[in-house]
């Protein structure tokens, strides 16, 4: 790789979370890293540690020891410089606020601008543009989350199972629809998922994570090319990497 | 903390913009919520006052026993300034005193919700205040404060603090933590973060407080008049009891629950305005 500034470089990264008596090792000397406009995945079980990851590469929790480095520099400093755009496994969309006026909330905060109206329309909800979150369904307020995140311009994504919560056929669309995105913008991108189909479809790159203490098992280049295409799952080429994916898991049936 | 279960039962109405026609429908139909809402209550109110009154006149009661509903209407109708001028000095002290309580109790739930050793110290005197018998403080006030219009204002203040410090502390620290999350991943200033969430994210918890303080308000000032027995309705009922006027007596009341009524659906009616993106707007 051609990389000169890893978008995200972690090393030996570990937490524990304290809470009374007892303590919890949710992660356990994690390395991982992200290039400059790469689209990498990160599998794992439930509970292995994958937002406590993410949480800890957008400087939102400071963990117990181990670096995190984002685009070169501290993750605390990234935030401040506004280089980073977070998708949350809930969406948190404010109930108060329509869905420009919840885009635009990353730009009253940061001061950038954007044109809104175009930000809507690439993620395809610009009819919904007056409406507020309770009024639209899941996929729509995915999509809402997609464009609040995106609206200042962040350099690295990080998306927390964004799809976690949609029906299959809202996934496929959202995939596509973010690739194109992806493809358009280049920016790097940390994406966490349950589906193993998923990751292999989006990513450059699958990092597997295995259960409590949360370790890396495993690293899976995707050379699959690109565009990517749903036609793609048919291939014995993506049937050899998901098997590979599910030898990491340790062959749990998902 | 009965202050803050209320918030879980507010009420449901349907908010304007919302596509509600086909929810509100339903199996009742316009006439069943016209039968529910104005005409049952006001047919039930009608049948009951004229049973009272035949039957105070049937029995020969005596009207300082049980004055028919007739003898109440004459004595409102008789003296309708002696009313309105008590009522306007009960009025100012209940929502004077709600409005220092309001605000000043709202002032201190942001310094404790944004620091929980500032919480820590400061609950316990909240705490003894609002278990304190607030007649027992009255006699004090009036040494300190005289007899005018400030210590009914500050009775009625002490009333309603409570509920509204323990709401809003709530309700400021109730924000959703994924939204937190997202404005802390932009470096948002706590400002920012105090302007658009906390702060909307109270509001429901605010007015849940209201619904408790306004009906409490009104009891602190006719309270604090009847102790000093100086003005307001709390006078006015202690004299119509001295004068065994027991019409008067009963206009007070009416008087009284027409003022919490009226006062309750105001905050009801500013609810429903403001907080049209909540759940509670939303007949569920
Ligand atoms: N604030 C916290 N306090 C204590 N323990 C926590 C906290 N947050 C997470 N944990 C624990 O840390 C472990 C990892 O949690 P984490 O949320 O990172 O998992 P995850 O991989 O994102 O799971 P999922 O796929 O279900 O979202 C879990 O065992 C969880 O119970
Ligand atoms: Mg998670």
């Amino acid at each position: 790789m051609t990389v000169t500034t890893a978008a995200v470089e972690v090393r030996g990264l570990t937490h524990r979370y304290d809470s009374g008596r007892e303590t919890l090792l949710a992660l356990d000397g994690v390395n991982l890293d992200v290039g400059e406009g790469e689209f990498v995945s990160l599998v794992g079980p439930s509970g292995c540690g994958k937002t406590t990851l993410l949480r800890a590469v957008a400087g939102l929790l400071q963990p117990s020891t181990g670096s995190v480095g984002v685009l070169g520099t501290t993750p605390d400093d990234a935030r401040a410089r506004r280089v980073l755009g977070l998708v949350t496994q809930d969406p948190g969309l404010l109930p108060w606020r329509s869905v420009v006026a919840n885009v635009r909330l990353p730009l009253e905060v940061t001061g950038a601008s954007a044109d809104v109206d175009a930000l809507l329309r690439r993620v395809g909800i610009e009819r919904f543009a007056g409406y507020y979150p309770r009024q639209l369904s899941g996929g729509m307020r995915q999509r809402v989350a997609l464009a609040r995140a995106l609206a200042h311009g962040p350099r690295l994504l990080l998306m927390d199972e964004p799809f976690g919560a949609l029906d299959e056929l809202s996934r496929e669309a959202m995939r596509v629809e973010l690739l194109r995105l992806w493809e358009r913008e280049r920016i790097s991108v940390l994406f966490v998922t349950h589906s193993i189909r998923e990751a292999v479809l989006l990513s450059d790159r699958v990092v597997v994570m295995s259960g409590t203490p949360g370790r890396v098992v495993d690293e899976v280049p995707v050379d699959l090319g690109r565009p990517r295409t749903p036609a793609l799952e048919e291939t014995a080429a993506f049937a050899a990497l998901v098997s590979r994916v599910r030898a990491g898991l340790g062959g749990q049936p998902w | 903390m009965p202050d803050a279960t209320d918030v879980v039962d507010l009420p449901g109405l349907p908010a304007e913009q919302e596509a509600a026609p086909a929810r509100r429908g339903g199996a009742t139909g316009a006439l069943g919520r016209w039968l529910g809402l104005g005409f049952a209550p006001g047919l039930a109110a009608v049948v009951l006052l004229a049973a009272w009154e035949v039957w105070v006149r049937a029995r020969d009661v005596q009207e300082y026993l049980l004055p028919p509903p007739s003898a109440v209407a004459q004595a409102l109708a008789d003296e309708p300034m002696r009313y309105i001028d008590a009522s306007r000095l009960s009025l100012t002290a209940a929502m004077g005193g709600l409005l220092i309580a309001s605000a000043g109790a709202f002032a201190l739930a942001v310094v404790m919700a944004h620091s929980r050793p500032l919480e820590r110290a400061l609950y316990p005197p909240a705490l003894m205040l609002k278990v304190t018998p607030i007649v027992a403080i009255y006699p004090l006030f009036t040494i300190w404060f005289g007899f005018g219009i400030w210590p009914k204002m500050l009775i009625a203040a002490l009333i309603t603090f409570f509920p509204m410090l323990v709401n809003a502390v709530i309700g400021l620290r109730s924000v959703d933590p994924q939204a937190y999350d997202f404005m802390r991943s932009l470096d948002a200033s706590r400002w920012q973060v105090f302007w658009r969430l906390r702060l909307p994210s109270s509001l429901p918890y605010v007015f849940a407080a209201l619904r408790i303080s306004v009906p409490l308000s009104l009891i602190g000032a006719v309270v604090a008049e009847f102790l000093s027995g100086t003005s307001g309705m709390g006078q006015l009922i202690l004299i119509a009891n001295g004068d065994f006027d027991t019409p008067a007596l009963f206009g007070a009341v009416v008087v009284l629950a027409a003022l919490g009524v009226t006062l309750t659906g105001a905050v009801s009616y500013l609810e429903r305005r403001v907080l049209t993106w909540h759940e509670s707007s939303r007949g569920v």
